[in-house]
Parts: C-alpha cells; structure tokens; sequence
C-alpha cells in the first residue's frame, strides 16, 4: 500500500505549503455551570500532529468540536491561521473531520461519499472524479468506489472516512478517536499509515484519543488534559522523561511513585540512598517518579529492600510486584539466563537514571502551558 | 453605494439571502393583491395591488420603504453581524407594518399579504443568524420563525378566540354565558326537583360514609395522618362519582361515558395485549390487521353498524329476535361504538407495558421464589401502573372528544361535543358553545397534561427501561383459551359491524326488504362521488404541509438549540389534545371577519387538516430522526454543507420511510375528520364524513353505508399501498403513529 501511495502522491497538491498552526486562547465551554472546558490555551503549530490525550470526561472531544465549530465556545477565541474563526459556523472553516463512528453516509456509495463535499463545492464532474480516484488510492482503496459503507470492513470504512476528509484539502484535519472501533492489531496498522500520510501531506492534524500508547506513537505534541484543564504540553519524550505532575506521570507510560527526599545530589527512598542529580528541585520532599524499566532487579547487593509479591512471564520481557518500605512497585526486565524470580524472593532495587525524574511537592497542578508554547 | 461607507471592509460580500428575500417580498408587495373579493384566495383584485396603494397609504409606502432596504442593506458592504442587525430591525418593522396595514384596512387578506408576513419573517431569521443572535444559520432560524408563527396564528391563535368568546358577550367583558351555561340543567343538574329523593343529599351522604369507612380501616392499619388522606381521597372520589351517576346533563354524560369507555377498553386493550405478547393460539395474528381497522376509519361508521344491527330495525334485535328496542339509541350505543373503536388504542400502548412486565415476572419468580401474589402486587402492579393510566387517560380524551357517535347513536341525550355543535348550529349562540367549549377543552387539556408530563415520562421509562430480546413465557392454557374468547368475540363483533356497513350499502333497505341492490351506490353520483372527490383532494394538499410541517419542527426539536423549543414543541403538540370540536369553533371564531376572513373557503379546511395532523408528522419525523446517528449531519456540515442541504441529501433520504408514513397518515387522519370540519364546511365544500353523517340524519342510511364504505375500502387501499411501498412496516407502528 506504500508503494502505491508514494506514486500518486501528485495527486494531491503540496498541503504543506499552506499549512497554518491553530491557537486557542482563554477557551472556555460551559454547559449549565459545568466548565467541560476550562481556560484553555494552547498553540497547535502548522502542520504537526497534536493529541488531545486525557481521561474519559476532561473535555477533549469538546475542544476538537469547538476548533471544528460543531460547538460554540462560551468564552474565549479560537484562530485557523490569522483569521478568528470563533464566529464562523463549521461549514466555513476550511476544517475536515474523521469521525469516531467514520459518520459514512449509509445511503450513498464509496465514490459519491467521498464527492460529497467537491460536489457541494460545485467542481466540475470530470475533476471530482479524478480526485476522488486520487484520493481513494492515496487511502489504498482504489477498488470500492460503487460499494456502500455497509459493503467493507471497520479498517476500510475508517480510510473512507479518512479520504472523504483529505479531498476538501482542509487547512486542520481533525479526528476523533478514529481507531477506536478497530481490534487491536488493525489499530496500529491504521494508527502508522495515518502517521504516515500526515507527514508526507504535512497538514495540520488534530487527534483525540485516551489512549497513550497511540498518542505516543503518533503526535509530534502532545497535550495532556484533565477536568478541562491542560496539564501539560510537550513532545512524547518530554512528557514521558519529564512529566510537570503526577496526574501526567501517572497517565502517560507506566508509573512507579514513591515518596522520598532530594539533598544535594542525594536521593532517599525508605533505607536507600543514592546519588542523583536534577536542577529543576528544590531540596526536600519529594515525589519520585520510576518507570518500571528503570528499576534494576537484583538478588543480592546494595539497594532498596523489598519481597516479590507477584512476578508475571509477558514474553519479552518478565514483570514483577515488589513490595518495599517506601510502598509498592512494579518492575520490568528483559528476559536473562536467570529467568523469572519465584514469589517472595527477597531482592534489592537499583534506579537507571534515565528512567527517573523527581516531582517536588509544589508541581502537584502546575499552571504547565508554557513549555510549548514557544513552538513555532 | 461604496460612497456610503467610510471604510470599506474587503471581506464582506454582498448577501444573496438578504437580497433574494427582500427582492421577492418587494415584488410581492407590489404586484400582488393586499385584499380579496370572496373566497378564491388567488383572485387578482383590481385596485389592490401594491403599486396602487402607494399613493393612498402611507403605510404602504413604508411597507415597500423597508424591502427595498433590506435590498440595499444585501448589497451594502457591511461586517455580516451589523447587517445582521439592519435586516433583524427592518423585518421586525415590516412585519409590524404589514399587520398594521391589514387590520386597519379590514379588508380580507390577499396573496401579497402571505408573501409580506413570510418574507418579512425570513429577513428576520435571517438577521437572526446573520447576528449571532441565533447560533443556527438562515435557513433554520427562518424555519423557526416560520413555524412558531404558524402555530400562533392556527392552533394559539383560534383557542384563544374560544377563551375569549366565552366571557365577552356582545363586546363586553361578562360571566353571563358561564354561568348561564354552568347552571343549565342541559349542562349538570344534580338535585332533580321533579324526583322526591334529594340527589344531592345522597351523593353527600354516600361520599362521607365512604370516607368514615376507608378511615377507620386504615387508622385500624395504624396509618397515621395517611388514613386521613386516604379517607379524603376515598370520599370526595365517591361522591363526585355518585353525583355523577345520580345526575343528568351533557357533562355527567360525557364524564361518565369517559370514565365507562376508559375502564372498559382499557381492560380490553390489556387482554389483548397479554394476547398479542404471550398467547400460543393462532387468533392472536388476526390482532394487527383487525386492529388497525378501527383507527382508520371514521369512529362513527361503527355507531352506524351499530343502528344497522341493533337499531329498531336491526338485524340482530328486530332481524333474530324479533325485538323492537331502542335502548341501543342513547348512552349504551355511544358507549359501545366507542369501546369498539377505542380498544385498540389501549391495545396499542399497553402492548408495551406487557412486554417490560414479562421479564421483570420472570426475574422476580425465579430468583426470589416469592408468591405469585405478592409478585403480582409488589413488581407487576406497580410496572403496570403508568402504562395502564396512560392507555385509560388516552381513551378518555378521544371519548371526550367524540362527537360522531354521540351525534349517530346518541338519541337525542346531550354530550358536550354534541352540545358545542347545537349551541352554533341549531341555537345560533356562540358564547353558549364557547363555553361548552372551554370546558371540554379545560378537562382534555388536563388529562393531556398529566398524561404527558407525570405518566408519560414514567411509562416512557419503564419501557424503554426493559431488557431486549426478553424470553416470553407463554400464558398458561386456561387463561390463553379466556382471552382468545374475549378477542375473538371482539374480533366477531368487529367483523360483523363493518360487515353490516358494507351490506347495508347494496341492500335494498334494511331492515325490510334485504334484496341486493346497486341503488345506493348509483345514488352516490353526482353528490357523493364529488365530495368524495373534494375530501380526497383537499386531504391530499393538507397531507403534505402537516408532514413537511412536522419533520420540520420534529428536525427543530431534536436537533437545534433555541429559545422558546419547548413553548413550540408543546404548541405544536396541543392541537393532540384539543377537540375537534373546540378547535372547530375556534377556527369558525378566528377567522370570521376583517383581515382574517377565511371561513367559506377551501383553504380554511386545509388548514385545519394541517394543524391537527402535524402532530403525527411530528412523532413520525421525531422517530426518524433520533434513528440517525448525528454525526452523520456534523459530517456533512463538515464537508461545507449548509442545513437545508444536509437535510435534503443527508436526513430526508435517510428518513424516507417515516416521510412517507407519515404523509399517509396526514392524509388519512385528514379524510376521516370529522369534528374540527363540521363547522367549516360549506355546501362547495362539503366532505366525505360530514355527507355520511348528513345522509343519515336525513334517513338515507344506504348512501351513507355506501359512501361510509368506499371511505373504508380506500383507507384500506391507501394503507394497504404505503405496506407494499415501505417493507419495514409493522401494524402496532402504524396505531401508535396514528393515534398516542
Ligand atoms: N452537550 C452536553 N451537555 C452537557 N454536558 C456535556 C455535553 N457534552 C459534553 N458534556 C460533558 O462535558 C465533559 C467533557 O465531555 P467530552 O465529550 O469533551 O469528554 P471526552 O474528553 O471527549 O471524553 P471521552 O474520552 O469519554 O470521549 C463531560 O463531563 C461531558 O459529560
Ligand atoms: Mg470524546
């Protein structure tokens, strides 16, 4: 399918050129005196792809409805490029959108779901034609233009819905959680080719998802949200290796958080002390942030004390609970020669630095938007 | 025109709807005629048109002052929400000055006043959406604007004529209709002075014996103060039931015929409901056909099948028996014609109250192993509660409402619908039917209410509540073969009824000479065939604006946010709940006189098959709608299409079927009125039922069996074709659209 997308890659005009960022600023949404979007601002640089990550409930379909115009803000404005779009009705933003449910028009075939919006944009017969051929190849599904959405498979309803949205050549693509309706080895198929195509196009993308493992793969930012408010703003990595609270640490990856103290260099956690060294922490209590890959198992030598509760073989790697003084935690391995540890055996704990960060008491809500604000 | 700006704004374009709008409307204003000689609405009137009237009227010129405005304000390089505002204050003033005009020329209103009111109104809607006022675009805020003006003007509007003609009489504010109505025997007489016992006194006497009883058990329950509730709910409810009884007059009549036909076809519509959900015996599959037939036909061919088989000549009285009776002329016939005709109603909703109690009876017998009893009065009772108030408050509306029947069948003895009728038509005093109105109006009204607001959305509850796909345990045997007796002694009855009509119609006279003849049938030409003819036309031009109408304002309800939804939602649905009769007189009432004479004309009797179905176009579009999933319209609002597109490309295809069922029954509701027409029609005019019911007041009871049944075969006909045209199709859908 590669292959054939790379060739007609013509077909489609240089999306890139025209890319513009989108910038939300003071965004509010209230229904009643419920705030499902609070405050919110943010900058969605030209022709990345940014994910609204969150929880069920903290507002991301509401953003991406009001960036759409499908929702009117109460409060706020919301830009596509330099035009304040905050007034503008959906039908006048220049913005596609894929839906969770793909929204295909049951009653109409492939073809003429996809010519929908060339045909309400009045282009001529011969050129909707030609585009939609285009752009059904650029989806690789160059053979089911006369079927009915009913006709084809989850996967190829979801490039149907993708292609409808490419062909209005839209300034913003918007999705909301396309793949949710996909099993799991489809997801992440479909999950790279969207990537894929994004990149390639170079058009301003907009995702909303909960899942953080697709948010992680797929975004160049990715904004974190909770109770309609943004968390934090970064690039996967940043919010992985450096996230600005616990609510983030927690959601994005897996989290191990202890308490502890930070002296000059020192890290304390229960009995164990051990040399570690980040600038942005004050010294005192601590909240210490260890993924499960960073945490070295050992039989015997120094480390923090602790009993396997429960250990689990999840093929390439194993997977223990491990109970300690400073609490529980949850530690990953590659497979060695020694194989899986049996329950209770009595183990010492290591910290890989890379896999540790340290969240001072007073970054529980940080007021986080700045860190990306600056993109371009 | 650019001089006229200071800054011209580079982005604004000229806008085509305010230009189109004010364009037309001027055009209309100016070359169409303002009043009307008579009857044909598109009569051109010499001397009337708006270029004629500049000169005369000011009023005029500032009519067609403020279209041409609102062209210019198109044209003009404005920011949209400031020209948004211009067209919403130039449409307000034009419509003001529009009605201004035409009451104060008091002429009866012509073409160009139509496209004055509806042009006016869409450069309202339009600055409306052009300001932000409204977060919709043009085309709905017009349609909002639209239709809450129709409402005002057809359903508002005439209710308010009965409101008022009921307490001014002869241009003065005066109680002297209400209470002469109120204290005429006619009306209620409790104490009757010809009687030696004291009817009052006993109807008081029983009610306090029965609250004295009811309080004593229930303070021996040891129930506190609720005893003395319950003692109070007991006594009042008995002596107003034993004034009733022991009462005369057309309300005791019609209230006691309510609560009758309510219990008994409310306890008919359950058994077959048990039938239609639970039964193993074949009968049940004759439910869905059989019970359809009723709804639509005419409610008084089953009065008239009634006269034809147990009148004084009767076929099973006179004809089998040999009796000469006339018992069946008067309460007991409306009564029975009636529960005939009603039971499929309750039929109807309670079909689903039996489906929810099925599983809950189920659930509750075998996990808790409870007794039957206490299942019974513990989880089904309580499930059951709703839906069976909700099917007997339905029955008692449209027995309230009834006015063919007691008109038939009734022998004389007052109803109120029937009283409405005489007080116009045979005592020429329309304060007196205005009052008969109001209160029958004040009594649906209510039931309405509570039905809608407190039942209703329990009973929606319990039965949206229920687990699909539920195991139906069948009946046990001896109640199965119980019930498919009562049903088929239904079914029986049915059969024979309509089976009389359809005999009577090719008997030479019945009764006495039984030979086959063709007579009747011939006699319907030329009279009956055209009215025939004229019913089936003017049913079919009302059919398609009460279901554009009603897909309309469902597609508003459901789907857009406005100020005033629910005021319109409930408007819209009022003309359900009101009776024909009262919506009769309203329309007799309204548009009587001066700008808004309509009466004699074919267009009022539009009208109101419009505004009584649209109902059934609303329930119908609103069924269709929730079917669709949502985002299939953001989808192509995403795509840049605006709403009347997406609704033709993407709704109406989509909703097709529930269109063109409901269109069917607009239409069928329309051909087999009777109530809300009788007032307006005129001998141009005349239709189908109200012939019927003519030829047999005047005794030629054949033409109307002729007639009554070339209604019933063409219903059937019509129902049969929308069956072949949309294959999803389901008997109980039909019923429910129809009627709850
Ligand atoms: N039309 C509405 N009326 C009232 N409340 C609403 C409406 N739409 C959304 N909400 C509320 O606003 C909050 C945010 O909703 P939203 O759909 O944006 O969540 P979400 O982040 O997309 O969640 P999910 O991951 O479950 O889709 C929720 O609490 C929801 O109940
Ligand atoms: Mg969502």
């Amino acid at each position: 399918m590669k292959e054939r997308a790379v060739e007609t890659r013509s077909s489609m005009p240089e999306a890139r050129l025209s890319a513009v960022p989108v910038r939300l600023e003071n965004v509010t949404k209230r229904f009643g005196s419920f705030a499902a979007v609070d405050n919110v601002t943010l900058v969605i640089p030209a022709g990345k792809l940014v994910t609204l990550l969150g929880p069920s409930g903290c507002g991301k379909t509401t953003t991406l409805r009001m960036i759409a115009g499908l929702e009117h803000p109460t409060g706020g404005r919301i830009w596509i490029g330099d035009e304040d779009v905050t007034a503008l009705p959906a039908s006048n933003r220049s913005v596609t959108m894929v839906f969770q449910s793909y929204a295909l028009f049951p009653h109409l075939t492939v073809h003429e779901n996809v010519a929908y919006g060339l045909r309400i944009a009045k282009l001529p017969e011969t050129e909707i034609a030609r585009q939609v051929a285009g752009v059904l190849e650029l989806v690789g599904l160059p053979q089911v233009g006369r079927r009915y959405p009913a006709q084809l498979s989850g996967g190829q309803q979801q490039r149907v819905a993708l292609a409808r949205a490419l062909v209005m050549k839209p300034k913003v693509l918007l999705f909301d959680e396309p793949l949710s309706n996909l099993d799991a080895k489809l997801r992440k198929r479909v999950r790279a080719e969207i990537r894929e195509l994004q990149q390639r196009l170079g058009i301003t993308s907009i995702y909303v998802t909960h899942d953080q493992a697709e948010a992680l793969a797929l975004s160049d930012v990715i904004v974190v949200m909770n109770l309609g408010r943004v968390e934090q703003i970064g690039a996967p990595t940043d919010l992985y290796r450096k996230p600005a609270s616990r609510f983030v640490a927690d959601f994005i990856g897996e989290a191990n958080l202890l308490t502890g103290t930070y002296r000059e260099g020192q890290v304390t956690v229960g009995p164990f002390t051990f040399p570690f060294r980040q600038e942005s922490v004050a010294a005192g209590p601590v909240t210490v942030l260890a993924r499960p890959e960073a945490v070295t198992v050992q039989t015997d030598g120094a480390g923090l004390p602790g009993k396997i509760r429960t250990a689990f073989f999840m093929g390439m790697t194993n997977e223990y609970l491990i109970e300690t003084p400073a609490g529980e935690l949850t530690a990953t391995e590659p497979i060695r020669a020694r194989g899986l540890l049996s329950m209770g055996t009595e183990v010492r704990l290591q910290f890989d630095d890379t896999g540790l960060y340290l969240l001072s008491e007073s970054t529980e809500s940080p007021a986080s938007t700045g860190s990306s604000e600056s993109a371009p | 025109m650019a001089r006229a700006l200071t800054v011209p704004i580079a982005r604004a374009s000229p806008n085509i709807t305010l230009i189109v709008w004010g364009g037309l409307t001027l055009l209309g204003t100016l070359l169409l005629s303002w009043a009307r000689i008579g009857r044909d609405l598109f009569a051109f009137v010499p001397g009337s048109i708006g270029l004629q009237l500049l000169r005369e009227s000011p009023v005029m010129s500032g009519i067609t002052a403020v279209a041409a405005l609102v062209v210019l304000t198109g044209a003009l390089q404005r920011p949209e929400s400031q020209r948004g505002r211009i067209a919403l204050w130039l449409g307000a003033a034009g419509c003001a000055l529009s009605v201004f005009y035409l009451v104060s020329s008091g002429q009866p209103f012509g073409p160009a006043a139509i496209v004055a009111a509806l042009g006016f109104l869409a450069i309202m809607g339009t600055g409306l959406a052009l300001s932000g006022t409204l977060r919709t675009d043009a085309f709905l805020a017009t349609s909002i604007l639209w239709v809450g003006a129709f409402v005002l003007a057809f359903i508002l509007f005439p209710l308010w004529a009965v409101l008022k003609a009921s307490v001014v009489v002869k241009g003065q504010l005066s109680l002297a209709a209400v209470t002469s109505v109120l204290k005429s025997p006619a009306f209620f007489l409790l104490n009757n002075p010809a009687s030696s016992r004291n009817e009052a006194a006993i109807a008081a006497a029983l009610g306090l014996v029965t609250a004295a009883v009811v309080g004593i058990v229930w303070l021996a329950h040891r129930r506190g103060w609720r005893a003395l509730r319950a003692a109070a709910v007991a006594g009042v409810g008995i002596w107003v039931l034993a004034a009733l009884y022991l009462g005369f007059g057309a309300l005791r009549n019609s209230v006691l015929l309510a609560i009758v036909v309510g219990v008994v076809a409310t306890a008919l519509g359950f058994v077959f409901a048990l039938l239609s959900e639970r039964s193993n015996l074949r009968t049940r599959s004759l439910l869905g056909p059989l019970s359809i037939l009723p709804i639509i036909t005419p409610p008084f061919v089953l009065g008239l099948a009634l006269i034809y088989m147990f009148g004084r000549r009767g076929f099973v009285t006179n004809g089998l028996l040999g009796l000469s009776t006339g018992i069946f002329f008067g309460p007991l016939g409306v009564a029975i014609a009636q529960i005939l005709a009603y039971a499929p109603i309750a039929y109807l909703v309670l079909q689903g109250v039996v489906q929810a109690m099925d599983a809950a009876m189920e659930e509750a017998a075998e996990t808790l192993g409870a007794s039957r009893w206490h299942i019974l009065r513990t989880v089904i009772w309580p499930l059951a509660r709703p839906g069976i108030a909700n099917a007997f408050l339905l029955v008692a509306i449209e027995s309230l409402a009834d006015f063919g029947n007691p008109i038939i069948v009734g022998g004389g003895v007052p109803f109120l619908a029937t009283e409405v009728f005489f007080a116009i038509i045979g005592r020429f005093n329309p304060s007196e039917a205005a009052v008969y109105g109001v209160v029958l109006l004040a009594m649906t009204l209510s039931i309405f209410l509570v039905q809608r607001y407190w039942i209703g959305r329990r009973f929606y509850v319990t039965v949206t509540g229920k687990p699909s796909g539920a195991q139906h345990r069948p009946l046990p045997p001896a109640l199965d073969y119980a019930a498919s007796g009562v049903f088929l002694a239904w079914v029986v009855l049915i059969v024979a009824l309509y089976g009389s009509v359809f005999i009577g119609s090719i008997t030479k006279l019945w009764g006495f000479d039984y030979a086959l003849t063709l007579q009747h049938i011939k006699a319907l030409s030329p009279t009956g065939w055209q009215v025939f003819w004229t019913t089936a036309r003017l049913s079919a031009y009302a059919a398609i604006p009460s279901t554009i109408l009603g897909f309309l304002i469902g597609y508003l309800v459901t789907r857009v946010e406005f100020p005033g939804k629910s005021a319109l939602e409930f408007g819209s649905m009022l003309s359900f709940a009101v009776p024909g009769t009262v919506m009769g007189i309203g329309y007799i009432l309204a548009f009587n006189q001066g700008a808004l004479l309509l009466t004699g004309t074919s267009l009022i009797l539009v009208l109101a098959f419009v505004f009584r179905n649209m109902p059934v176009g609303i329930r119908s579009g609103i069924a269709a709608i929730l079917q669709i999933d949502r985002s299939l319209e953001e989808a192509s609002t995403m795509l840049r299409a605006n709403s009347p597109t997406t609704l033709r490309r993407i709704v109406m295809p989509l909703a097709r079927a529930a269109l063109l069922s409901g269109l069917v029954f607009a239409f069928v509701r329309a051909m087999t009125a009777v109530s809300q027409v009788i007032f307006l029609i005129t001998p141009a005019h005349n239709l189908a039922t109200t012939q019927i019911l003519s030829y047999v007041e005047y005794g030629s009871l054949g033409r109307g069996a002729a007639l009554a049944s070339l209604l019933t075969l063409f219903m059937i006909a019509v129902i049969l074709a929308l069956y072949a045209v949309n294959r999803r199709f389901d008997t109980r859908t039909v019923g429910k659209t129809l009627m709850t």
